[in-house]
């Protein structure tokens, strides 16, 4: 099935665009396109609007000894491939921007401008995103002659916010030091009376460098890196990264090694989603509840450091399969926790239910649009309040969840009346989250039958250079991507991460628009955004 | 019927620790490493290469190895390694007033007298009572963290650990705060904001920094978007390693540090 759809894309687009297209391959379950610099927005809007794939991430790295310029990949995502459309900047240092076609692109084309200094040319908003203002203007990172120990001097310099201005219209700066104990970043609200007309974020507070860092690695080291990309989706980040070098390489790991890996990853999902929850129960007043559902999310993570020695799941993966193992004894172990924290979860979300100041408050609030929350590119469950069904879990299965998939055709139907009820409000999220922790308990229950095969397989010595794949994940904020080319000796050439945040944080600005000031940390929860996963 | 719902939903059994001899670590936690017999020379070269954090090192004299609490990540490669050498406990490291005091060798060391989280609490409740009236306020300031040492510091105000039993409590203002806790290896972007945060905390204020990061960079070291430890950029009282510190460590920390505030 994989190979036709692949086939199909690989004709449909030759047919519009064969002279534009200088070459075409296949790399696993990614469709390689190499294309002209001045064609790829034409091509890029043919396969954004005709084939409605979605934008999954733009990857530049400077392959100027290779190719002689830098290289763009735009990936777009449809059913279960990815394409690639790979365009060479040459001699220059500009590049055609697509947002006017594909309104997701934004971010990234700043994010290329910061780092790589190339110009995308038609984007309105040139100001800097990643290295702040504070850095000098001739100071490119991952450029390839740039060091990673250069410590750049400061300059003064003023970030320019969107400036509302009207009779009545007060601004709010909020940030990076927040009130909670939550991470850093900057929002500045513009309000009438309690109202807010205008929000602009601020993020890259916590930018620390990873995609260079990891380019000074090993590639054990670089997935201890992976694992701190945001410490509570350890797992799932460096599931994608184990899976991105596992393709390179060419291997297969063990069955074993697939259920554990799907295992913690849905132990992951649990302890973050209950985490959430009380969060919202928190934000909404509601402490006893947030007290209870605590209690759970300690439960999990003491399971957690049983299993794995870690609280926060740091060290399951490693390359090839997995480093802890799970025994009998776990199982059960395993078992007995999750009946408990299900039949107390299914105590707390039923008294949660029935508060009615509780729903009062989530309902509503912070109600995105379907076609906002299409246009922006969003993944998870900020995409799944909406009714946008994706799922890298089922789009585009890994580890043993193709075990997983299988609907009757009547489940099939109610899922699709499920997901056109949604509602995109905070309350929506609140019942997805609650749905989804069930649903991962049932994942971990049927992926206990583990196979007697060995935890993992040998990885070759040497990796072919140059070569590269995308690995991904879903995390418990939606799909994570990494991908990873390899350089000369296994040295790591690209890493490229986007995780879920990227794509999810533009709506936030869109979420409170109309709603009061103190909605803004319940929609900010109910949405759960990372910012060190966002600013790498 | 009504006391069973009851228990259901208030009780099951689940209580704030009190248990003063129970020490909370599973036997698999993987808390710190430890020397256990003197590296051979070559051991010395292959435990150093393997360290993505550099925590590992030979001294000068090339007798024996180092090993930087503050560095480690407790990955565990180099157990994997060397495993008759060194090996990974699940006693955490304990928190330490210098940087120096992180560090053990390979030759034999003293052992540090543990405290149930109890126990350190009453103490540490006592302290405070002693210098500031009842409580003491902390201001948590992410300097570019993982979100990971956010989530066990998060869990000290969970119902299980209580922190606010002992008199302690987050505050939303740096200008309430007695105590800083900062994570994070001090990014770039952040390091104006964290020196701005220190400055508009009243005096006397004590700086703990929290986890690997904070205390040496950790694995995203020194390079171009970090400052390579929280102490480059504003003066740090106690250092707490571990990547992440657990909870009780946490709360240990915050008694070390009160205690330096007395000699003052």
């Amino acid at each position: 099935m994989n190979n036709t759809n692949l086939e199909n894309y690989a004709k449909e687009i030759a047919s519009k665009f064969s002279s534009k297209i200088a070459k075409t391959w296949q790399n696993n379950d990614e469709l390689h396109l190499n294309v002209e610099l001045d064609a790829m927005p034409k091509i890029c809007d043919y396969v954004y609007k005709n084939l409605n794939a979605r934008l999954a991430t733009i990857i530049c790295s400077d392959e100027r000894k290779n190719i002689g310029g830098f290289a763009i990949r735009y990936v777009f995502e449809k059913d279960n491939v990815f394409i690639f459309i790979i365009v060479s900047t040459g001699q220059g240092f500009a590049f055609p921007s697509i947002i006017s076609h594909i309104p997701a692109a934004a971010l990234y084309e700043r994010e290329i401008k910061d780092m790589f200094g190339l110009v995308p040319t038609g984007n309105p908003d040139m100001r800097p995103l990643v290295l702040h203002e504070h850095w000098p203007d001739e100071v490119f990172p991952l450029r390839k002659e740039f060091e990673l120990e250069t410590k750049a001097k400061r300059q003064e310099k003023e970030y320019q916010f969107l400036r509302v201005q009207g009779e009545g219209i007060c601004e709010i700066p909020v940030g990076p030091v927040h009130a909670g104990i939550i991470e850093p970043g900057h929002f500045r609200f513009s309000i009438l009376g309690e109202n807010i007309v205008n929000l602009e974020t601020r993020l890259f507070y916590t930018h620390k460098g990873i995609e260079k860092l990891a380019e000074s690695m090993r590639l054990d080291e670089a997935l201890l890196l992976s694992e701190r990309i945001a410490g509570d989706e350890s797992v799932a980040n460096s599931s994608a990264f184990c899976q991105a070098i596992e393709k390179i390489a060419q291997i297969e790991i063990p069955k074993r090694a697939k259920k554990i890996r799907t295992v913690f990853a849905e132990l992951e999902r649990i302890y973050n989603h209950v985490g959430t929850l009380a969060g919202i129960s928190t934000d909404a007043s509601f402490p006893f509840g947030a007290a209870r559902l605590n209690i759970l999310k300690e439960k999990l993570m003491q399971l957690n450091e049983y299993l794995s020695g870690s609280r926060i799941l740091f060290g399951v993966n490693r390359i090839g399969g997995v480093r802890c193992d799970i025994t009998d004894e776990n199982k059960k172990l395993i078992l007995e926790t999750l009946s408990q924290v299900s039949d107390d979860f299914d105590k707390v979300t039923i008294l949660l239910k029935s508060k009615s100041s509780f729903m009062d408050r989530l309902r509503g609030t912070g109600a995105i649009q379907k076609k906002i929350a299409h246009d922006l590119g969003t993944v998870g469950i900020v995409a799944r309040c909406v009714g946008i069904d994706v799922d890298a879990r089922r789009d585009h299965p890994y580890g043993s969840y193709y075990l997983h998939n299988h609907k009757t055709p009547q489940e099939l139907v109610q899922h699709q009346i499920e997901m056109e009820k949604r509602t995109g409000d905070a309350l929506a999220r609140f019942e997805i989250r609650v749905h989804e922790v069930q649903d991962s308990l049932d994942i971990i229950r049927e992926s206990l039958d583990l196979e007697d095969d060995s935890l993992f397989t040998s990885v070759p010595e040497n990796l072919e250079p140059f070569r590269s794949a995308l690995g991904w994940a879903e995390s418990h904020r939606g799909q994570t991507l990494h991908w990873v080319m390899i350089g000369e000796n296994n040295s790591i050439f690209r890493y490229k991460v986007r995780t879920a945040s990227f794509c999810n944080w533009p709506v936030i600005e869109q979420a409170v628009l109309n709603d009061i000031v103190p909605d803004f940390p319940l929609v900010n929860k109910s949405l759960d955004l990372s910012y060190s996963g966002n600013d790498l | 019927m009504i006391k069973a719902t009851r228990k259901g939903i208030a009780g099951n059994g689940i209580e704030t620790i009190k248990n003063l001899t129970h020490t909370l670590a599973s036997k698999n936690y993987r808390g710190s490493a430890i020397f256990t017999a003197e590296p051979t020379n070559d051991q010395r070269k292959t435990l150093e290469e393997i360290c993505p954090t550099k925590a590992l090192f030979s001294t000068k004299e090339n007798s024996v190895m180092g090993l930087d609490n503050g560095k480690c990540i407790t990955c565990g490669y180099c157990s994997e390694a060397a495993s008759k050498t060194i090996e990974i406990q699940n006693k955490p490291s304990n928190p330490v007033k210098t940087k120096s005091q992180m560090i053990s060798y390979s030759s034999p060391q003293t052992l540090f007298q543990e405290k149930s989280y109890e126990q350190t609490g009453n103490e540490l409740k006592e302290k405070i009572q002693k210098m500031f009236g009842r409580s003491l306020a902390i201001r948590q300031v992410d300097a570019g963290s993982c979100n990971g040492c956010e989530i066990e510091i998060a869990a000290l105000n969970n119902p299980i650990y209580d922190i606010e039993r002992f008199g302690i409590h987050f505050v939303a203002s740096p200008r309430h705060a007695d105590v800083l806790l900062v994570t994070g290896p001090a990014s770039r972007n952040m390091e104006i904001a964290l020196l701005r945060t220190y400055e508009a905390t009243p005096g006397p204020k004590i700086v703990i920094a929290v986890g690997a990061c904070a205390c040496s960079g950790g694995i995203f070291g020194d390079t171009y978007a970090t400052t390579g430890g929280i102490d480059k950029v504003v003066p740090v009282d106690v250092y707490i390693p571990g990547c992440p510190p657990r909870p009780e460590v946490l709360l240990q920390g915050i008694l070390l540090a009160v205690n330096r505030m007395k000699s003052e």
